[in-house]
Parts: C-alpha cells; structure tokens; sequence
C-alpha cells in the first residue's frame, strides 16, 4: 500500500511511529508493544528499555479513554497554519486504559463545553488532509 | 553528599546583556550580538576576550567558538560544547564550564547565547530545531506554549493548584520589570484585571503567561575560584549546576510523569544534596518561566511548595522583592525583562549576589537560577556569596 503521509513526512520527534500512521491510514488504531514482555510502548520507540527487545507489536487497541490533558488553541502558529480558519480549537490528550494508560494526542470533534480532565471521549480516524498536514489524524469526541 | 569537586571550586566574574530589541529589529545578526555580549561580559569581569578559551552554550545556538575566535583575538580554544536541551540547559551550561574549569581543560569560558531574526526565522521555530514531533504538529500543536498549556491544565484540573498562581507569577515579572531601565515591559502596567482581560494563547495561558521573543546577547564569564578573588567584581561562586532527567521523563511527548512536571524531579534533589543547601535557605530564585504556570511547577519540584500548598506559596506578595518569602525574576525575567532563550536569567541571579540588582534583595547571599521547564533534560543552579561557601 502506498501512504499518503509519507510524501508529507515531518522529522522531529523519536521517529519511530511509522507504523501508528500506516495503521491509521488503513483505517486501524493500533499501538505498539514489547513482542517479548508485552509491555505498552507509547511513544514508539526502537528497543524496549525494560527487557531489550528489538520486536514489537503493532495491535488494535479500543479509541475509548479520559481527557488526561487538554488545551484551546486560539492561535494558530507558524507551522499549523492550516488550522487558523478554526480558532479557537481545543487538542485533548486522552488516556487509553486500553493500552495501559498511553497517551494519544487528537484535535477534538464535536461540542467542546463538556471538556475537562477526566472526561469520557471516545475516538474516529480521519483520512489525509491539508488540515493534519497530509497525515491521517485521531479525533477525539466527549462521550456525552 | 556535598559535591565537593564542584562546590565553590568555580565562580561568575562577568555579565552582560546587549540591549533587548524586539524580534526583527536589531539590525545585527546572532553572531554579532554573541561577540558584543561576550566581549562586555570579558570587560565586566576585566579580563582581555582573547583569554576565552572555553565556549558553552546550550539548544540551537549556532555562535559557536570556532566562529567568534577571529573576532576576538581567541589565544587558543581548549573547550567547547553545546548542553541539552532548549533553555532545560543554562545551568548545565555553567555546571559544564566549571567541570572544564577544575579538569584544567579550559580556564576562562564564556557561557552565552544570542538570537536575532535579522536574517534570521522566527525565534520559537529557531529554538524548537524542527524536532516538532508529528504526534503534536499532526494535531495542532505547534508551539512550546500550547505543548505547555497542557501540562498546566492538568496542573490546575487534577492537582487542584488554583490558576490565580500564574497570573500571580506573570503580576511579579512585571512588577520587577517596572524598577529595571532595561526590560522590554518597563512601561506595561500590569494588574489582575488587565491580565485577566487579556486575549487567550492557548488555555490556561493569557497572553501575559508568554514570554515575548527579542533579538539580544547574554553572556557570562566563569573562572575558578581562586582566581576570581583577583578579579575587578564581587564573585557569584557556583555550588552546584546538575542537570538530569528521572526515569519517567526524557523525550516522551505526552506520555512523561507526572505529566505537570517542569522535569526537575531527581534533579532538584540533587541540586540540595551537591550544595548541602536546601530550599528554605534561598534568598531569591530566577525561575526560567517560558509560561507562568511551568515556573510554577518549577518551583514545586524544588522544594517551595507542594501542589497542596501552591495557592498559599505563589501569591504576588510572596514573590516581589525586597521583603517577599521568595522574590522571583527580579529583572523582570523572561516575560517582562526579555526573552534570549532564558540566558539573562544568570546575570540577574549573579547581580543579586553582588547587590547590584534593580531590585535587590537585601543580603542576598543563596541565589538560584533554574533552567528552562518542561524540556526532556533540565537542569538548576546555586549562586552564592563567598559568606556562603
């Protein structure tokens, strides 16, 4: 399969989540994990630091969490222009029981009244767009 | 244990700040503004630029040693390095230059940095190095103080720290800012109301919770001990710099614990320990506040308060000088003085050893200096008097 992200490739970061966007790209939310402890790995990362595994797992996990953190936006900087058109918008950080407590950042969707830490939200992937930088993107929504 | 290798062995004899500039308007390139800052920093202390054989600095800078050694007569370079990570690595930037220092592989560094958009990006792109992971660009996030904001909201949602403290954090700068000829915001006259009234960022943070970008140079000169005694100015001894991550930090995006921290968990201990001083001994703080409320976490891991006890601790008449529990920022700092990537916070901490500052705390004896909040490495440092070593 071809991924749209990469022809949009960004190069900060650890750089080992290649596989979270192609999963997404395909429609799948899925995190990384040791292959030998099976220990969560959130960010992805190359080798596990508990037991020095090289392998890792990619797997579903359920787009279902708590608001850990959350922010309105309302200024859209210098390398997220795409998003002024949409100040003020709030990015929430969502814990995943599902994956230990990983945590996995998303532009939220839907009414942002309700936002508060330790709120319910539940998640939808979006396609490719200008908007996420030719990437695909996690949108969370609070679970009313 | 006390740190004895680095404790006093090592001390700041000279500062200096170019003049601040608003972003774009200096007309001088980087370079130029690390060379006059340095080379004044050189004067202060009275010592030729030609006798800097030591150059450390720390994040992007790009004004290395090599570069500035034509322009200033450089007798031999022995010494230099860059610290991790952004403004995390002042103090580790001094800690390093003493390590040089005592190791007899360098004897007078310049610790410095300089920015200017004069032929130059937009300061907040400079510094973040394009290492923006795709995880927060992807979604939104662009800036230090949106990446900020989040850990300040859990700060004040889950740890139950009002968000009074910040804008107490942000009335102080500004309040400092006022008695210095100097700082940028000398003329904004800042009260709750007006800061309340102000425009969002990103949530928590007001605009007045930013701090602002300049074109400027900041230099300090650090030699030993001993031959700081012969020099023109009081010395500010170094008793401990170091710098660190704990094992639920580092690099992590949004995965760090505790996802408020400022990353000076270990560290902050390790600075007590290294100095055998603790927080209640200090006389006032320079607290690296990039945004308000991560000085504030700053000043919970170091010992001040406790997230319990913030409220009580972080109040306007706590935090201003001459007679508050812990004056803070007493230049103005980073949101009211200007912003070189937290480099001028040093020459404020050494001018309140030596009772020079526009703001001066009577006596001052213990001053700290802590680095940058919220970066993946981070590091504290301790200035005293020599009635402190």
């Amino acid at each position: 399969m071809e991924y749209e992200f990469h022809a949009h490739r960004i190069t900060g970061g650890i750089g080992a989540d290649d596989r979270f966007w192609e999963s997404l790209e395909e429609g799948e939310f899925r995190l990384p994990r040791c292959a030998d402890c099976k220990r969560w790995m959130w960010p992805a990362h190359f080798r596990c630091g508990q037991c020095g595994s090289w392998e890792q797992l990619w797997e579903p996990v359920e787009m279902s969490g708590r608001i850990y953190s959350w922010t309105r936006a309302h200024y859209a900087f210098d390398r997220t222009k795409e998003r002024a058109e949409d100040v003020p918008y709030v990015v929430v950080v969502a814990e995943l029981p599902g994956a230990d407590g990983a945590r996995v950042v998303g532009a939220l969707a839907g009414p942002d009244s309700g936002v508060r830490c330790g709120v319910e939200v539940r998640g939808h992937i979006d396609p490719p767009s200008t908007k996420s930088k030719g990437y695909p993107a996690v949108r969370w929504s609070v679970v009313d | 244990m006390v740190n004895t290798m680095l404790r006093g062995t090592t001390a700041v004899v000279g500062v200096s700040d170019t003049p601040w500039y608003k972003r774009g308007t200096s007309g001088e390139p980087a370079l130029k503004l690390a060379l006059r800052a340095i080379v004044s920093a050189a004067e202060d202390a009275g010592i030729d630029p030609s006798e800097i054989d030591g150059f450390v600095s720390y994040g992007s800078e790009r004004n290395d040693g090599q570069r500035m050694m034509p322009a200033l007569g450089t007798k031999e370079l022995r010494f230099g390095a860059l610290v991790w990570t952004h403004g995390g690595g002042i103090p580790g930037a001094l800690g390093l230059a003493a390590l040089a220092i005592v190791t007899g592989q360098a004897d007078v560094v310049a610790v410095y940095r300089a920015m200017s958009e004069y032929r130059g990006r937009r300061l907040r792109v400079d510094v973040a190095q394009d290492d923006t992971s795709p995880q927060h660009l992807v979604n939104g996030l662009d800036s230090p103080a949106q990446l900020c904001a989040l850990r300040s909201m859990r700060l004040i949602e889950a740890e139950g720290v009002p968000a009074r403290t910040l804008r107490d954090m942000a009335l102080a700068s500004y309040h400092h800012a006022k008695r210095n000829p100097r700082a940028i915001g000398r003329d904004t006259e800042l009260d709750a109301e007006t800061y309340e009234e102000s425009r969002w960022v990103s949530e928590p943070y007001h605009l007045f919770d930013c701090s602002r970008e300049n074109d400027a140079g900041s230099a300090v000169i650090l030699v030993s001990a001993d031959r700081a005694k012969d020099l023109r100015q009081k010395p500010a001894y170094l008793l401990g710099a170091p710098m660190g991550a704990a094992a639920g930090w580092g690099l992590r995006e949004e995965s760090g614990n505790p996802y408020w921290s400022a990353g000076f968990q270990g560290v902050a201990d390790r600075l007590w320990a290294d100095t055998g001083y603790g927080p209640g001994d200090v006389d006032v703080a320079q607290i690296y506040e990039n945004m308000t409320g991560m000085g504030v976490s700053a000043l919970i891991e170091h010992g001040f308060c406790t997230p319990a006890s913030a409220g009580e601790f972080v109040t306007f008449d706590n935090l201003i000088a001459p007679n508050g529990g812990l004056p803070i920022n007493t230049s103005g700092g980073n949101l009211a003085e200007g912003f070189i990537h937290g480099m001028s916070l040093v020459g404020e901490a050494v001018r309140q050893i030596r009772g020079t500052s526009t703001n001066q705390v009577p006596g001052a004896t213990l001053s700290l200096m802590t680095g940058g909040p919220g970066d993946p490495v981070v590091s504290t440092a301790l200035l005293a008097d020599a009635a402190a070593l």
